[in-house]
């Protein structure tokens, strides 16, 4: 029987014995002089997700990517039905002289200017007012109801209700004397804007629960050493609150924009660009000239400029995001 | 620099008190540290002294004057919070000049006073970093400075050097003494590691379940705690507790345990005798009054066996079975001592204490 063993007898030693071999051993300075490994074991295969991810990427290939280039195609030619000819950029370059493609740019960046400042502005209002409230849940389900209605069913209760002759709010405001005898979606100076409240109605509930979930996110602590340094709760809503709520906002702003951008429904049902051109927004020329003249060349050609800069204005933004988010370390 | 004096304060969260009646004098330019575990009311009574938690009953008082209603602005006091709390959108420089700022200092003179602040501080070549490219320590620094630019009445610190590893703690505790006394300004210290407390501290309150304990120095609270909470919470590694009773028996008070009877100093009898001692006595003694040994000693001596041993780099702490209690002793690291092996534990009977079973209190 040998040592160890002889001390594993006795109840608990075995351990101990361990603990008194280590510090036996005498303390070597570590090689410094390290060689390299002979082989090294080979990385996980990653075939095998690949065949996972396969029919996912096929599949938005054919519904996404596929259409992307038969656009670009399209915006190339003069597309007829049974005739497509090339046309050396004509669709391109007749652009910049189309006054209605011009003016289109010119609505769309007054209509989403407009209603991101309304959104903004009454939907960060509405999440600080709403912050730890006793019954916030219920009043933030309650304000989100807006934003489970399909856009063309609110463009239809809206202009019911911005009607002529039986709106009610048409009635409401020329009772007051605000309007005059037109109707509101009959005039010029009303029409774009009574299509951006449609849009801030049905979103700004979105930036408030975004913004919500920006404010339970600002440290307390930051608030209370700003208050201990002399921040009255004002300025310490400025200087701490809202450079914590930057991220969020800039996200929000984002998802706003490239919304404005594409969506027309409402705006469709509401006016379809009327009266006149006063809310012909580029997404509603770019509709009519598809799919009202069937110019399908020229409104490809029209899409793709609107989603360049659409993507170029999502990477500016971008880019501030990542400026202004403060890196976790 | 301000005298604070905190008296009859409670805060009760719903029904829930938090603090309870707590009277505590801080002395002007002193060194208050309040220890406890967490829960035990510190961080509430700190944020009621901050202006920060509403005082539910009693009344706080700078240099005489109440400032239950004052808003943490208007106090005059600096924090400095657990997390740090920087703000991560401002650079160093901007973090520790933003209270002059909003008290509309001159461009000029908080320039002067930031460079000051961070060169005492040692912070000076970090000032255009913002927060998230600085260590832990270096934030704490900037967190520091940011409270003494202002030269305010009393500074609050709120476990500031809890998030540290253990080397940078042992020297921010020097280095946060060393600038108490350097600026001289009032200073409350929350904690819950006695260590800080012990090292930093003019003097301790010592707070369990919302209720003041002791309030003492550092020695006596060390030395003469007021009962066995306290004296089992400060000290490290902790006091050992036993069980005993009590033995007359030829004019000799002896203690009683399972595996020792040793006798008590006259003197120490004659407080054991005007107590009441009906149910019984619990002894207490740190691990570095007890003695160990592999022979018995002619000293009256407790009987045990060892349980494993703790190497701490220059001493060791032996863990000994006495019967069905353990007790810790600290000794050299020469000790032979083996696991499983008989031994003998004398004790120090100059530094032992006795506390009353029932209530804890102290008896000496």
């Amino acid at each position: 029987m040998n040592s160890i063993a002889a001390d594993r007898a006795k109840p608990g030693a075995g351990l101990f014995r361990v603990r008194q071999i280590l510090d036996n051993v005498e303390a070597k300075p570590v090689s410094t002089a390290l060689t390299w490994p002979a082989t090294l074991n080979p990385a996980a295969s990653k075939r095998y997700y690949f065949w996972l991810v396969a029919p996912a990427v096929a599949l938005l290939a054919f519904i996404s990517i596929y259409p992307f280039f038969w656009m670009i195609y399209m915006g190339l030619h003069d597309v007829e039905i049974g005739s497509v000819v090339w046309n050396d950029f004509a669709n391109f370059t007749r652009l910049p002289s189309d006054s209605r493609y011009v003016g289109g740019w010119l609505l769309l960046f007054q209509y989403s200017a407009m209603c991101l400042a309304l959104q903004i502005g009454i939907g960060v209002f509405l999440a600080v007012a709403l912050n730890g409230l006793r019954h916030e849940k219920i009043l933030v389900t309650m304000l989100l109801m807006p934003m489970m209605i399909a856009p063309l069913v609110a463009g239809m209760v809206w202009y019911f209700l911005y009607n002529g002759t039986f709106g009610w709010y048409h009635w409401l405001l020329q009772s007051v004397g605000i309007l005059g005898p037109k109707s509101i979606l009959g005039s010029p100076d009303t029409a774009m804007l009574a299509i951006v409240i449609i849009d801030v109605w049905q979103w700004t509930p979105l930036i408030t629960l975004i913004t919500l979930a920006g404010l339970k996110r600002v440290p307390q602590d930051q608030l209370e050493a700003n208050m201990v340094d002399g921040a009255s709760p004002f300025v310490n809503f400025i200087s701490v609150t809202l450079p914590n709520l930057y991220p969020v906002l800039l996200i929000a702003i984002m998802l706003r924009f490239m919304d404005n951008f594409r969506f027309i429904d409402s705006a469709l049902v509401l006016t379809g660009g009327g009266p006149g051109n006063a809310t012909k927004i580029l997404p509603i020329y770019l509709f009519e000239v598809s799919f009202k003249f069937f110019k399908l060349g020229r409104g490809a050609a029209i899409a793709l400029t609107l989603l360049v800069v659409t993507i170029i204005l999502g990477m500016i933004l971008a880019k501030v995001f990542d400026r202004l988010h403060p890196k976790r370390t | 620099m301000v005298t604070v004096s905190i008296e009859k304060v409670w805060k009760i969260y719903g029904r829930i008190p938090a603090v309870k009646d707590l009277n505590i004098e801080c002395a002007n330019g002193s060194f208050l540290s309040i220890l406890g575990p967490s829960g035990c009311g510190k961080s509430s009574t700190m944020r009621m002294i901050a202006g920060l938690e509403h005082i539910s009953a009693g009344e706080i008082r700078f240099d005489g004057r109440r400032i239950n209603d004052l808003a943490p602005k208007d106090r005059d006091v600096a924090m400095v919070f657990e997390n740090y709390a920087l703000y991560p959108h401002k650079s160093v420089y901007e973090n520790m000049a933003n209270p002059l700022k909003l008290r509309g200092q001159a461009e000029v003179r908080i320039r002067e006073r930031v460079l000051a602040a961070a060169k005492l501080l040692e912070i000076a070549e970090l000032l255009d970093r913002r927060p998230q490219e600085l260590s832990g320590g270096q934030k704490q620094r900037v967190a520091i400075g940011r409270a003494i630019v202002r030269e305010p009445k009393l500074f609050l610190f709120d476990e500031p050097i809890a998030h540290l590893d253990a080397k940078l703690r042992a020297h921010m505790r020097g280095e946060i003494r060393h600038l108490q006394r350097t600026l001289g300004t009032t200073v409350i210290y929350v904690t819950h590691d006695q260590l800080e407390a012990m090292s930093m501290a003019d003097r301790i309150a010592v707070m369990h379940e919302g209720v003041l304990q002791q309030l003492a120095t550092p020695r006596e609270v060390y030395n003469k705690p007021v009962n066995a909470w306290v004296a089992g919470f400060v000290g490290e590694p902790a006091m050992n507790f036993l069980d005993c009773t009590l033995e007359e028996t030829g004019g000799q008070v002896r203690f009683v345990h399972p595996t020792f009877r040793i006798a008590v100093t006259p003197e120490q009898a004659r407080l054991l005798e005007a107590s009441n001692r009906a149910q019984g006595i619990r002894l207490g003694v740190r691990p570095d009054a007890l003695t160990i040994s592999l022979a018995k000693s002619k000293e009256e001596s407790m009987t045990g066996r060892i349980f494993v041993n703790e190497l701490l780099g220059g001493d060791m702490i032996v863990d000994v079975d006495l019967g069905p209690e353990r007790v810790r002793v600290k000794t050299s690291t020469d000790f032979a001592g083996n696991e499983g092996d008989v031994c003998y534990i004398t004790a120090n009977r100059d530094k032992w204490h006795a506390f009353s079973k029932e209530t804890g209190r102290t008896i000496f």
